[in-house]
């Protein structure tokens, strides 16, 4: 907007000006990404050589990173998920991924039949109660204070995070629990191995979850009514409400729809890890962290960057000291901030631009 | 003559047993105080709880026996304040000055985790009252700049220098001269690298990669990294949960390589979490997890059923762990320091006898982890032989004699 005030005030100069600088900004940009690229393909190289690496090492960390990536996207799909529509930064969001997995748990262990059965009931029946509970925290807590500003809503979800990790605590205590691998139906899953490469059978779980749930995304925003609606509330909240758009309902809405990713981000991934009350906070900042790095209001670009941060991460770890891979999460955040603040797909997509 | 004999003897018996009653109850003497502070929540929580549980046993047996009753034979109610320092430094800190200012404790039994224990060592050296620590880090003992061990600080604790040590010598025996080491990303976790490095150097076994870990972890690069070593075995200097998560991680996808756990792990909660994955794995222990399989002729055999049996009843059945043990040991040592301090100090002095008792007369003590012997020169007093090799078979911990190490 300020650019277009510059173009009608500065007159001819400027129209002619505005083009080439702002092409130049973009491609100033598209070199930064090729640089960076190209350093780290060089970096990673590097130092995989100096540890011995041969090409299959590379594909194992790759499969790996391709594991929590689909996981950080359904995780960053939430965000997105919320930010469009309510333009709040949800930091719930972790403790959706965490109460999805925990509710399973208990539900598992209280019910009574075939594995099967109870697994499904159980993931079902946690993944309908975290939509619930995602409802309500936005009903109690950020709808009545719709008018605050963004900053206030943001820092209320951070404290509605530490509620819900707080009562967790409380309700399971600090102890990890299990749930059985969905393959074997026990606590160790099968390993799938693939030349010398090694998957858990876990792992094409949550490929195939992750890409139900886009499809099914997609579906919603594409083919349904509220789908559609929620959309409008994205591009203009005020333009959706003058054409009947009830815009609360659609934020809270969009609460349980985050809530849904979350808990079954949370859910397909406990088997492969010891899901405990406060393992929301992890992988809610790095679904936070893959949502940045998708321009915050992108889909794809949520998918992309959640990819991108999870294979990142592994190969960066893979190849330096694994035990600094979060640090590594943290600096691609200030990266994306600062040389791609409107995602690595930008003007791309819908909410690209 | 037989009746007049059997009369005689009634009659010296019911002497015996009435002639304390006839010189009285024993003198009651000032009621001691022992702070207790544990991780009883928190990352910490799975060691913090078997303390904690330990601390209401000790109390329950002290209401039970009426206190102690010293060497002068003053008898003293004894009251454990049971605190919880959610596994923070920081809240340790501030609860050891709260109980030695505060509530006037005469001893502390504090700290499950070593960060805790080491934030606590400064305020109970500057307020001169002794503190026993359930957790293992050497420094908590002793400086590591003057390498001198702290006038005021105490632990039972085996340390990873002495956990290292029996890894070495396992690792030599089968023929192991390259290993990996994943550590978690705490003090504890550090510190077991450390000590592998000094212990694995002197028996000539090479660390051929080594890398933490952070125990909210959902992905492990390391796995592919150990492939690529060429190590033959991954040690891992970890506590359950971490310890169970690492283990899940690297189990199966590391080859026929061993996995050997560090004395950390030895806790029911690594079989529980881990399951399936932690068969196999070996690791050095203290005898209390595996004391119903020792030799009859062992001294510590005997403790250690004892100290199982009242556990498992208070706590409705868990299975005891070494850190169980560990609280064990810390308020024994406690309690026969306080036992021989004279009654009518004032409360400084008492600390300060309770501190040389300590250091002076806790010798040859059979405890849950081995018969150790204080000095000035060593306030652990624990021989790394007192520790067994275990493995986790069929989901229990088995003990690994010498001749089946392979």
């Amino acid at each position: 907007m300020s650019e277009q005030g510059l173009q009608t005030t500065t007159g001819d100069r400027g129209i002619l000006l505005r083009p080439t600088r702002a092409s130049l900004q973009r491609f100033g940009r598209q070199a930064a990404l090729v640089a960076v690229i190209v350093l780290v393909g060089l970096f990673l190289v590097g130092m995989g050589h100096r540890v011995g690496y041969g090409a299959a090492d590379y594909l194992q960390l790759l499969v790996d990173g391709l594991q929590i990536g689909a996981v950080y996207a359904l995780v960053a799909l939430g965000f997105v998920v919320v930010y469009r529509v309510t333009g709040v930064i949800n930091f719930a969001q972790g403790a959706f991924v965490m109460l999805g997995p925990m509710l399973t748990i208990t539900l598992f262990g209280s019910l009574s039949g075939s594995p099967v059965f109870r697994l499904v009931v159980s993931a079902l029946g946690a993944v309908l109660f975290v939509a619930a509970v995602g409802m309500a925290i936005h009903r109690l807590t950020l709808h009545p204070a719709r008018k605050a500003s963004a900053l206030t809503r943001i820092i209320i979800t951070v404290g509605v995070y530490i509620s819900v990790q707080g009562i967790a605590l409380i309700a399971w205590g600090p102890r990890p629990y299990v749930l059985p691998a969905f393959t074997t139906l026990q606590m160790v899953d099968r390993l799938v191995e693939v030349g010398s490469i090694i998957i858990q059978a876990q792992t094409f779980w949550i490929w195939g979850v992750a890409v139900a749930m886009l499809v099914l995304l997609a579906l919603f925003f594409e083919r349904t009514v509220v789908g559609k609606a929620m959309r409008a509330c994205a591009v203009n909240r005020i333009a959706a409400q003058l054409m009947g758009i009830r815009v609360d309902r659609m934020a809270t809405l969009a609460f349980g729809l985050a809530a849904v990713l979350g808990a079954v981000a949370g859910i397909v991934l406990s088997p492969a890890t010891r899901p405990t009350y406060d393992m929301g906070l992890e992988l809610g900042l790095k679904g936070f962290v893959a949502a940045i790095m998708g321009g915050l209001v992108s889909f794809p670009g949520a998918v992309v960057g959640g990819i991108a941060l999870g294979i990142l991460e592994s190969l960066w770890g893979g190849v330096t000291l694994a035990g600094f891979k979060d640090l590594f999460a943290f600096l691609m955040l200030i990266l994306s901030l600062l040389f791609w603040p409107q995602g690595i797909l930008a003007g791309k997509g819908e909410g690209g631009s | 003559m037989r009746t007049r004999g059997i009369k005689a003897a009634i009659l010296a018996a019911t002497l015996l047993v009435t002639v304390p009653l006839w010189a009285g109850p024993a003198r009651v003497g000032t009621p001691y105080k022992i702070g207790f502070i544990a991780s009883i929540t928190g990352p910490g929580a799975s060691l913090g709880k078997p303390e904690r549980d330990v601390a209401r046993l000790m109390q329950e047996r002290l209401n039970r026996e009426g206190g102690i009753v010293g060497t002068d034979g003053v008898r003293h109610e004894v009251q454990i304040l049971i605190n919880d320092d959610q596994s923070r430094a920081d809240t340790a800190a501030s609860l050891a000055r709260r109980l030695i200012e505060q509530e006037q404790v005469h001893v502390l039994v504090a700290g499950t985790l070593s960060g805790p224990s080491l934030a606590m060592v400064p305020i109970a050296t500057e307020l001169r009252t002794p503190m026993i620590s359930m957790a293992s880090a050497r420094a908590i003992i002793e400086d590591p700049e003057t390498k001198r061990m702290r006038p005021w600080i105490f632990k039972p604790v085996p340390e990873n220098l002495h956990s290292a040590a029996k890894q070495a010598e396992y690792l030599k025996a089968i023929g192991i001269t390259g290993v990996c080491h994943l550590y978690e990303n705490t003090a504890y976790g550090k510190d077991t690298f450390e000590s592998a490095k000094v212990e694995f150097g002197k028996v000539g076994i090479r660390i051929l990669y080594g890398d933490s870990f952070d125990r909210f972890a959902t992905e492990f690069p390391q796995v592919t990294r150990v492939r690529a070593s060429g190590c033959k075995a991954v040690v891992i200097g970890s506590i359950p949960p971490a310890a169970a998560v690492i283990n899940v991680a690297v189990a199966g996808r590391v080859g026929l390589r061993k996995i050997v756990h560090g004395h950390g792990a030895c806790s029911p909660d690594l079989i529980r979490t881990a399951g399936a994955a932690a068969e196999g794995t070996v690791m050095p222990c203290g005898k209390i997890l595996v004391a119903d399989q020792l030799p009859a002729t062992d001294p510590v055999r005997r403790v250690n059923l004892e100290l199982i049996q009242e556990y498992t009843r208070i706590t409705g059945g868990d299975p005891i762990s070494t850190f169980a043990g560990h609280a064990y040991d810390a308020l024994q040592w406690a309690l026969l320091a306080l036992r021989e301090v004279p009654d009518g100090l004032p409360l400084a002095r008492v600390r300060e006898a309770v501190r040389e008792a300590l250091e002076g007369k806790i010798k040859n003590y059979v405890g849950t982890h081995g018969v150790m012997t204080l000095s000035p020169e060593d306030h652990l007093g624990f021989n790394p032989k007192d520790f067994v090799i275990v493995t986790v078979r069929g989901g229990r911990f088995v003990i690994l004699p010498r001749e089946q190490w392979k």
